[in-house]
């Protein structure tokens, strides 16, 4: 009686213990886990970038760092105008190739009588020797902007520039002064 | 408008020695307790302290990690606390086999509990090292190699010894 009573006390202290060192194991652990989720991120240069071309038109702005671009574009009536290399895509990863793509975000506004005025508008993306990768072309039916699809994903090579040309058209006897507001994203794999 | 994905750089934290040192001294304090009769009592609780120190020690450290990233004094405070567990660690099995003269418990000792904890702990170093860009000096780091492999030696030399004993007696040497 006296030995069960000697081991069941031992193996009650031995359980406290080994419940202890549990716990103080597992919190530590949940200690280490919580530092090692919290990650650093370190403000870099963005390896693709917008750099106006050798045709952009008067009044385009270049945002700081080239992460962002206007473009002001005209369209004349009855006549395809195109823009040979007003923007250029620019991969400035000296090792790295990249992926992208074009994707439509806004056109406004996207329908109305204004709208009839335009015939179509195309942004075509050339690679470094001048053949055609993708397009992103809006065309207008009954005074509403058809908005396109995103192209697929591109791969720019390292340090290469891209251009995409821009073609606009309006219809014959096309009245001065409408705009057209078009938002187009560039999204960049790293 | 430039979209892209963010990147996240995986490496060892130099709380990881602290770490396994809490670790070794909650395994020291189990064993401890579970050969009781050739240690003083107090020993198993001991250790159990020891790593609740060892576990303050990391909630402090996060603050501060949290607060000022400062990352030299929490690597030699860590590296400082694995030290003193494994230090333990050889210091029990020495006392196990010079003071109390149990060789085979030293023998199994060394072999299940000192061997890997140094070489596990040699291995952490080692990579830690490496990511970090040589925070080691190259001959500690093959100083601990060489201690694991002598004590890996010690190791068959102890068991054969003791083997060679137990032929010869037909019984477990104390």
């Amino acid at each position: 009686m006296n030995l069960r009573k000697i081991a069941s006390k031992r193996s009650t202290k031995f359980l406290i213990l080994l419940i202890a060192s549990l716990l103080i194991s597992a919190a530590s652990a949940e200690i280490y886990f919580s530092m090692f989720a919290q990650s650093a991120v370190t403000i870099t240069g963005a390896p693709v970038v917008f750099v106006l071309g050798s045709d952009a038109p008067a009044g385009s702005t270049l945002g700081s760092n080239g992460t962002w671009v206007s473009l002001a574009l005209a369209a004349y009536p009855n006549v395809t105008l195109t823009y040979g290399d007003p923007l250029n895509i620019s991969n400035t990863d000296a090792s790295n190739s990249h992926q992208f793509r074009l994707r439509p975000v806004s056109i406004t506004p996207s329908s109305g009588a204004s709208v009839g005025n335009f015939t179509s508008i195309n942004f075509n993306v050339e690679n470094a020797t001048g053949a055609s990768q993708a397009n992103v072309t809006y065309t207008v039916s009954s005074n509403t902007w058809n908005t396109p699809s995103a192209t697929g994903y591109l791969t720019i090579p390292p340090s290469t520039q891209w251009i995409i040309s821009v073609s606009t058209e309006a219809v014959a006897g096309a009245s001065s002064g409408n705009t057209e507001n078009i938002q187009i994203s560039v999204d960049v794999i790293q | 408008m430039l979209g892209g994905k963010l990147g996240i750089m995986v490496q060892l934290l130099p709380e990881l020695f602290a770490l396994i040192g809490i670790n070794v001294f909650l395994v020291l304090s189990l064993l401890t307790y579970l050969l009781k009769s050739r240690f003083p009592k107090i020993l198993p609780y001991v250790y159990n302290i020891a790593a609740i120190v060892g576990l303050g020690y990391l909630v402090i450290d996060k603050l501060l990690y949290v607060a000022y990233g400062e990352e030299y004094t929490r690597l030699w405070c860590s590296f400082a606390y694995l030290v003193v567990a494994l230090t333990n660690v050889v210091a029990v099995n020495f006392y196990v086999a010079a003071v109390k003269r149990s060789w085979t418990i030293a023998g199994v000792w060394l072999g299940a509990v000192t061997l890997p904890s140094i070489l596990i702990s040699a291995f952490f170093i080692s990579e830690y090292s490496l990511m970090q860009g040589g925070v080691f000096l190259p001959a500690s780091q093959v100083g601990l190699l060489v201690l694991g492999s002598t004590l890996g030696m010690e190791l068959i030399a102890s068991l054969s010894l003791n083997r060679a004993k137990l032929l010869q007696r037909g019984k477990e040497v104390k």
